[in-house]
């Protein structure tokens, strides 16, 4: 029964998302469609305010009159803007698009905005119930900011050694990506019996739900019954010699954390590459490599003046967005070292401002964490653009 | 059936004029074909019939209507289009009825009309077929019949046979005449080949850069082309021309060229037109070059070239000759049994040759 | 009869071996983690931690996935990530259908400004808009709820499923729509009648792309769902896996469940998925 209640509590809730897009399109149905009418802003001024401020109001908690005031202001802005920008044109395209980006606005921009407005305020555990029941908060300006670069997100390590940490972090796996996914793709390209087969087995680690992998192979490292360190007590009592070469079983977990995150990474991040990298050596026409064979090249003067100059356009994509991904990768981080009790050791950028908010509920302070990260990267991105785009022009 | 004018069209894409000022005037129950080269703004204009693309400046009217607002499906057309665009995912007797269902028209009659149609088109063993398992020839006719239903006012064809090869293409030229004398509907049809145009149409319109060239009957644009573009535009092989000058000694026009001197009687260009030092072009078509002709009183005196290459085409034979230092092509009845580089004798055939002004590039003899 | 080989057949044979040892070397360390999640959840009750390393354990049981189903609330976990997640993947392919149609169609005032938003929304870091949207639904008062749930993902996965659906629409030709203007439909109705029909394998795509993103998801479910009821099986296996007590056997029965589904349906998908990678050049 319970599970019939629970259907039934999603589909109405589908009922209502459709009602809520009808209903904003009609909304900007009747703003395209009437704006020339003499009763266009009468009509509108009454009716919209009125209509928003009943959901609205329901929603967030009664009517006031400040709330009603706002929706006339804003109506009169937008049948204004329609009557005199719009005019009725690209009716179709703009109402096909409405939805989406509403949702957008809604669930991406609004929260945004609103993570900006935190990171200048002061929200923790003792001010979040008065926020909560009067929606204020204290006003701190830059104060955040100014910790963020100075105090600890978690207890020890600071904002610096992070932001070290997470570029190790990165270069060191995008790295192994790209190597470990080339050379199996390099292997993969050629015709051998079971390509698929082996090309099924391969990608498995992408295909794996990533929390049951990263959480299985977490187990694989722990100290005594993991695998690692099972077989490299087999191997010691097997080959004795080894312990004077400082071979021994690792308490991973405990002793290297971000090596360990970094080794399960690899693992989970190649089969992508090779995927990507695969599809780049399978467009290269083979008739490259026939001149090339007349001309006498080696195998590895043809993969270095054919191959990876071919490759690199699909290649680069996937990199940028790999290397992209692996900066903000909280996944692995946490879900290895994230539960209480867990080492701070390992952690980057992203986990810290997770941890932040979450299990220390600092979360004005992990909102200017969050803001700072954003701006990096997207400083960073623009200057790798432009100089993409400048290196474009050049050839 | 009805009629069609075009007043004073005008198209810009951007800064780009693709008309300019276009005229023309379809009767009911006329096979007007509209040629020109690529981008000479042939189909521009057909689609803005359709409803396709907006309109600039000017007026279409179908039937006396103005339908510059119309949306395409109340201007009573139906347009077969260059790439057939048959609905992938239905039937072909789907295909055919969409407009009629779309409508609401009863299922009788619906009915009535497809098994029309296919029987016209002989579709009737594919009605249940889906696209992709047809030839190309048959989804040209699947794209016909769809517009056959429709009983449109006219029938819009935007260069239906392009994506054909060459035999289908002279099959479907002739199904599609056939199809004209059945159905003696008002038919407008753009294509960039002017075999079709000249086949098919019992009129045509000629374009170029935007601009209508000449509008007439097939005889009338072959034989008396009204400017440079149109003669060579038309007739395959192209037209021969020959740039050079005018002299007028003694009642006597003479045209001058590097490499031949030719004098013109008043038959072919009047006296009003000759005008000492004018430039002109000559034009004259492959077929009336005379090689080895005994002459006669309608050709010209004889004139020494060499041959250069020949082309034997089985009932006619292509010769490229050289004159002086001006190439000539002349169209002769096959096995001329000369060797490239003798030596041969031609004369021209002036009762069809044209004398073209050439700067405003317009024919000026009979 | 003795056949001698060519030199250079000789180095296409040990060309092969080499190839085949090398990616059989790969193959398994790939395969093998999750080989030994399938042998954890055979053993025996007993004998659940242990060093043993065989791929079917002596005494091999379905013990633990039947305490798994039993005792634990695996089974309403399960229900609850498919609720959420079809209900999402529902809703964000409907919203990235019709906005992908206008972009791939139509010229208008803000199209080149809104594909730069969507690509680069794709940049913003995950773990950025967790908290707002946490508060958000908090003040909502939908925390530890289905609709929370859907609120949250339900436009996580909407830029690329526009970005996709607009590439496979960028390969349907235009003169399938102005057929069917010319027959009678709206431009609207032309989308629905026509394009839309003709579009299943990317949409399919999409809504594949939508709905492994948020059945895989956990940061998120861990911030808004708290208790053990409501939990979808990502945090729910998270639990029987704890820093000191681990309870192996079902934590890896629960495993094996979830991802052999998962994994039939991405290998099934694959060829599609690849492709789609390459934005559209998949053409029904």
């Amino acid at each position: 029964m319970e599970a019939l209640k629970s259907i039934y509590e999603v589909a109405w809730f589908i009922l209502l998302v459709a009602g809520g897009v009808a209903a904003l399109e009609g909304y900007f149905y009747t703003h395209f469609k009437f704006y020339s009418r003499p009763w266009f802003f009468p009509a509108v001024l009454a009716a919209f305010p009125a209509l928003a401020l009943a959901i609205f109001g329901g929603l967030l908690g009664g009517y006031t009159f400040k709330l009603w005031l706002y929706f006339l202001l804003a109506e009169a802005a937008i049948a204004a803007f329609f009557r005199h920008v719009v005019k009725g044109r690209h009716t179709v395209p703009y109402l096909l698009l409405a939805p989406a980006f509403v949702g957008l606005a809604l669930l991406l921009v609004y929260p945004f905005v609103f993570e900006v407005y935190l990171s200048f305020h002061d929200l923790k555990l003792t001010t979040i119930m008065m926020w909560k029941n009067t929606g204020t908060l204290p006003f701190v300006g830059i104060d955040q900011y100014i910790k963020v670069f100075t105090t600890s997100p978690l207890s020890e390590v600071t904002f610096w050694a992070l932001l070290g940490r997470t570029l190790v972090w990165t270069f060191s796996n995008v790295f192994f990506h790209v190597l470990g996914g080339f050379i199996l793709a390099l292997m993969l390209n050629n015709h051998i019996r079971g390509k698929g087969f082996y090309r099924t087995l391969l990608v498995i680690p992408w295909a794996m739900p990533q929390v049951v992998a990263v959480l299985a192979m977490r187990g694989e490292f722990h100290s005594t019954n993991g695998f690692v360190n099972i077989v490299i007590t087999k191997l010691v009592t097997a080959f004795p010699f080894l312990t004077s070469l400082g071979v021994a079983p690792v308490q991973w977990l405990t002793d290297y954390p971000l090596l360990t995150c970094t080794l399960i990474n690899i693992w989970l991040g190649i089969p992508f590459m090779m995927v990507v990298i695969l599809g780049g050596l399978q467009s290269i026409s083979s008739s490259y490599y026939d001149a090339a064979d007349i001309d006498g090249a080696s195998y590895f003067q043809k993969l270095r003046y054919i191959t990876l100059p071919l490759v690199r356009p699909v290649m680069m994509p996937a990199v940028t967005l790999g290397t992209v991904w692996t900066f903000n990768n909280i996944n692995v981080i946490y879900l290895v070292t994230g539960q209480a009790g867990g080492t701070e050791q390992a952690d980057i950028l992203v986990s810290a401002l997770y941890k932040a908010a979450f299990t220390y509920n600092r979360y004005s302070y992990s909102a200017a964490f969050a803001i700072v990260v954003f701006a990096m990267l997207f400083f960073f991105s623009v200057f790798y653009l432009k100089s993409f785009d400048a290196a474009k022009d050049e050839r | 059936m009805a009629t069609v004018q075009f007043k004073k069209i005008v198209k810009k894409f951007g800064d780009n004029l693709v008309l300019n000022g276009v005229d023309v005037d379809i009767k009911d129950h006329e096979f007007v074909v509209i040629v020109g080269p690529s981008g000479c703004g042939k189909t521009t204009l057909l689609r803005m019939l359709a409803g396709l693309e907006e309109i600039s400046d000017g007026e279409i009217f179908i039937d006396n209507l103005l339908v510059n607002e119309l949306h395409p499906s109340k201007r009573e057309i139906a347009m077969v289009f260059q790439d057939y665009a048959l609905y992938p995912h239905m039937t072909v007797e789907e295909n055919m009825n969409f407009a009629l269902r779309l409508r609401k028209m009863p299922k009788p009659e619906i009915a009535a009309r497809v098994t029309e149609a296919a029987n016209i088109l002989q579709l009737n063993k594919f009605l249940k077929r889906m696209p992709k398992q047809l030839s190309g020839g048959q989804r040209q006719r699947v794209a016909i019949g769809r517009a056959i239903v429709r009983k449109p006012k006219v029938f819009l064809f935007d260069e239906p046979l392009s994506n054909l090869d060459a035999k289908l293409r002279e099959e479907m030229r002739v199904e599609i005449a056939k199809l004209y004398q059945r159905l003696n509907a008002t038919i407008i049809y753009v294509t960039h080949d002017q075999v079709e145009a000249m086949t098919l149409a019992g009129r045509i319109v000629i374009m170029n850069h935007g601009i209508v060239q000449q509008v007439g009957s097939p005889i009338e644009v072959y034989r008396k082309p009204c400017n440079l573009f149109v003669a060579g535009f038309i007739g395959s092989p192209t037209m021969n021309f020959l740039a050079g000058k005018l002299s007028v000694a003694g009642g006597v026009t003479v045209f001058s060229h590097e490499s031949l001197t030719l004098p013109i009687p008043a038959f072919v260009l009047p006296q009003k037109e000759a005008a000492e030092g004018r430039e002109v072009v000559l034009g004259i078509r492959p077929d009336d070059v005379l090689v080895e002709h005994p002459g006669g009183e309608k050709c010209s005196e004889k004139v020494n070239g060499v041959l250069e290459v020949c082309e034997l085409l089985g009932h006619r034979e292509n010769l490229y000759l050289k004159v002086g230092a001006q190439r000539l092509l002349a169209t002769v009845e096959a096995f001329f049994n000369r060797s490239p580089g003798s030596a041969v004798s031609l004369c021209f055939n002036y009762q069809n040759m044209h004398v073209f002004d050439k700067a405003s590039e317009r024919r000026i003899s009979e | 009869m003795k056949k001698k080989m060519t030199a250079a057949a000789k180095r296409q044979l040990l060309k092969s071996i080499l190839l085949h040892a090398g990616l059989i070397i790969f193959a398994a360390a790939c395969v093998y983690p999750l080989l030994r999640i399938f042998s954890v959840s055979l053993r025996p009750g007993d004998k659940l931690v242990s060093l043993d390393l065989s791929i079917i354990p002596a005494g091999a049981t379905f013990i633990s996935y039947t305490k798994l189903l039993r005792d634990t609330m695996f089974l309403r976990w399960l229900g609850n990530s498919l609720l959420i997640t079809l209900a999402t993947s529902f809703i964000g392919v409907s919203l990235a259908s019709t906005a992908a149609y206008a972009f791939s169609r139509f010229r208008f005032p803000g199209k080149k400004v809104g594909m730069i938003l969507l690509l680069s929304s794709q940049m913003i870091p995950a773990g950025m808009l967790i908290l707002p949207l946490f508060l958000m639904i908090m003040k909502l008062k939908l925390m530890n709820t289905y609709l929370g749930m859907i609120i949250a993902y339900s436009v996580s996965s909407l830029p690329f499923s526009i970005w996709i659906l607009k590439g496979y629409y960028d390969t349907i030709p235009r003169s399938l729509e102005e057929a069917a203007l010319v027959d009678g439909t709206s431009q609207v109705g032309a989308f629905w009648r026509i394009i839309l029909p003709l579009s299943t394998p990317a949409l399919s795509i999409a809504f594949l792309f939508n709905f492994t993103t948020a059945w895989n998801e956990y940061l998120v479910a861990r911030v808004v769902l708290f208790s053990a009821k409501q939990y979808t099986w990502t945090l729910g296996l998270f639990e029987l896996q704890g820093q000191y007590i681990t309870q192996w056997g079902m934590f890896a029965a629960g495993s094996m469940l979830v991802t052999i589904p998962v994994l039939c349906v991405f290998l099934y998908s694959s060829k599609w998925l690849i492709s789609g990678l390459t934005l559209g050049s998949v053409k029904g």
